[in-house]
């Protein structure tokens, strides 16, 4: 990884904050540091779910990610 | 929660099959929100088109995945399914249970849910249907503090394997599929509970190309059961069955009177790679070219058994026909040993590197055999080190043009022009 693991959870959050769609597949993560393992940014982005800062979305089939007050709750909370 | 009229509905009803019409009302009689199940769907029948909302962020904490949120886009309508998310739980190894596993797991959906479940998902695990958000850490608690029991996998995760009865009661088990089962799921919890791919990922394992998971059909990586050595004849018993003393099939097929048995008919002929033969009274078979279909051991168990070499097969990439249509898997690596003596190993350092692979190179909702077929198989053996062979050919070439790679050209690319030239004119 060329990032620390806090630059890396910075970048995901801007990435996430900035994506004109609210949602994001783990793979639009990879670009926030090119030469970090698929495998470290997925731990990364489960490791930010579990801290609040990022949450999951899930269709059932396909699992994405964004910022918590982004995504839509079905429930309008 | 009233009862709901539902004429259209009830149609299904007067047909000679069972009806999950007659089931939801049944459980409506305990649980009166079950109507708006009825109700909502007798109204989608009504307009054309369903009143379902897809997706969500509900969950458990610290799981990405076991919980599928749905919603009701009429929930002032139908407030009984407002929030109707599906649960996956993960099934024991070979699906044996206790009923007093049972009872224990439907007393808690009928506290937390709607009662109604699926016995079990196409996935292999089991599916419970209908919840509120206010109930799942309430059910997750209860069910992995008091009956140890955990949630399967949804979304981008692993999902949760699955294995035939294998060893625990059939003879033809080439490794032990439980015990295989089992480990791998504890040794990849964190996929299964975490998202970790670009789209799902399911792994399954049979003893014998039987195949009684469907293995082939409906997972990412299939672990199918084989043998390498010859399959062990019993030319005494091989009589029996000729002679028409042993029943062929274990006995099955037997509600009507097939005639006589006839070993050639309907065993050497229908050997797909024709090497089987009578001669001098006995069975012979040229193993060498037998490609372990199980369809002579299927007809005469009593007679010919797999060999005693055994572990297994792995092929990638079996799909259902969301894109580009279903496909099975395709065989990958010949032959493995599938054992607890070295922790499984050679099993999951392929499995390792096909994930690490495909969370390259695969694109979003990709499955793996979708990654594979873009690619090329060639490329794809490439990338896991594996020498292609026979067996990896699906037809003779069509293409006329062999593109070589530096590395198998002697020399190189590079190779000294003058040096070639001295023996070659130009
Ligand atoms: C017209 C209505 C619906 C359509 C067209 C639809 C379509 C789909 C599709 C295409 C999939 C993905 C199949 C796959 O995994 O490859 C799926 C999965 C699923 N759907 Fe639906 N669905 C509908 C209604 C529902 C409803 C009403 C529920 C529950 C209340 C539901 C629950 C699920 C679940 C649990 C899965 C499996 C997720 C997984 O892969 O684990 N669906 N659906
Ligand atoms: C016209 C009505 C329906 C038909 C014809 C139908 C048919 C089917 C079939 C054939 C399957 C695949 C079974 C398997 O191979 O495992 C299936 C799966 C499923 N059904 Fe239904 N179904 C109907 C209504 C419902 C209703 C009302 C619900 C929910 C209350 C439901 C929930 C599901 C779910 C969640 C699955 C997928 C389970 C999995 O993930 O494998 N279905 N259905
Ligand atoms: S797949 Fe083979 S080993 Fe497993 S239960 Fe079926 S016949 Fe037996
Ligand atoms: S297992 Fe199948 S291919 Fe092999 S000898 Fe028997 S019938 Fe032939």
């Amino acid at each position: 990884m060329a990032l620390s693991k806090d630059e890396l959870k910075k970048a995901i959050e801007e990435k996430a904050l900035q994506s004109p769609k609210p949602q994001l597949y783990i793979k639009d993560f990879y670009a926030c540091d090119p030469d970090a393992k698929p495998r470290d940014i997925k731990n990364v982005a489960n490791e930010m779910v579990r801290e609040g800062r990022l949450a999951f979305w899930s269709s059932g089939s396909t699992t994405m990610y964004g910022i918590p007050s982004r995504i839509q709750n079905e429930e309008g909370a | 929660m009233a009862k709901r009229e539902t004429p259209l509905l009830d149609q299904l009803e007067t047909g000679p099959w069972p009806s999950f019409v007659t089931d939801i009302k049944r459980q409506a009689e305990t649980k009166p929100e079950c109507w708006d199940i009825l109700g909502i769907l007798e109204l989608s029948y009504k307009d054309r088109i369903t009143h379902w909302k897809h997706g969500g962020i509900v969950g458990v904490f610290g799981y990405g995945g076991g919980i599928v949120g749905r919603y009701a886009d009429v929930p002032e309508l139908f407030p009984g399914v407002e929030h109707f998310h599906t649960i996956r739980v993960a099934q024991p190894a070979s699906k044996y249970y206790s009923t007093a596993n049972l009872r224990q797991l439907m007393a808690l959906w009928e506290k937390y849910g709607s009662g109604v479940t699926n016995f079990h998902g196409s996935t292999g695990d089991i599916i419970l249907l209908g919840t509120r958000t206010e109930n799942l850490e309430p059910f997750f608690w209860d069910l992995t503090h008091d009956m140890g029991q955990d949630l399967g996998g949804s979304g981008s995760n692993l999902r949760t394997p699955a294995n035939c009865i294998g060893m625990s009661r059939c003879e033809w088990a080439c490794y032990d599929t439980e015990e295989a089962c089992h480990e791998l799921t504890l040794k990849y919890q964190d996929e299964i509970h975490r998202p970790a791919f670009p789209y799902k990922f399911k792994f399954k394992f049979s003893g014998c190309p039987n195949d009684c998971v469907a293995a082939i059909a409906r997972s990412d990586i299939s672990v199918i059961g084989t043998w390498r050595d010859n399959i062990r004849i019993d030319q005494a018993a091989v009589k029996e069955y000729v002679a028409g003393n042993y029943a062929p099939n274990g006995g099955a097929h037997s509600g009507r009177d097939w005639g006589k048995f006839d070993i050639q008919k309907e065993v050497i002929e229908l050997c797909p790679t024709q090497c089987m033969w009578m001669e001098g009274g006995e069975l012979k078979i040229d193993d060498k070219e037998c490609t372990r279909c199980m369809h002579c051991i299927n007809v005469m168990p009593r007679a010919l058994r797999p060999g005693v070499d055994t572990g297994a097969s792995v092929c990638v990439g079996a799909k259902a026909p969301i894109l580009d249509g279903a496909q099975f898997s395709t065989l990958i690596l010949p032959f493995i040993k599938v054992t607890k003596d070295n922790d499984f190993e050679e099993l999951t350092e392929f499995i390792e590197k096909v994930w690490d692979w495909w969370m390259e190179i695969g694109k979003n909702r990709e499955r793996v055999g979708e990654t594979m077929q873009r690619v090329g198989l060639p490329t794809f053996l490439s990338v896991m080190g594996v020498e292609p062979i026979p067996q990896h050919v699906k037809e003779p070439r069509s293409n006329p043009y062999i593109f070589w790679k530096e590395e198998e050209v002697e020399g190189g690319f590079a190779r000294d022009i003058d040096e070639f030239r001295a023996k070659h004119k130009a």
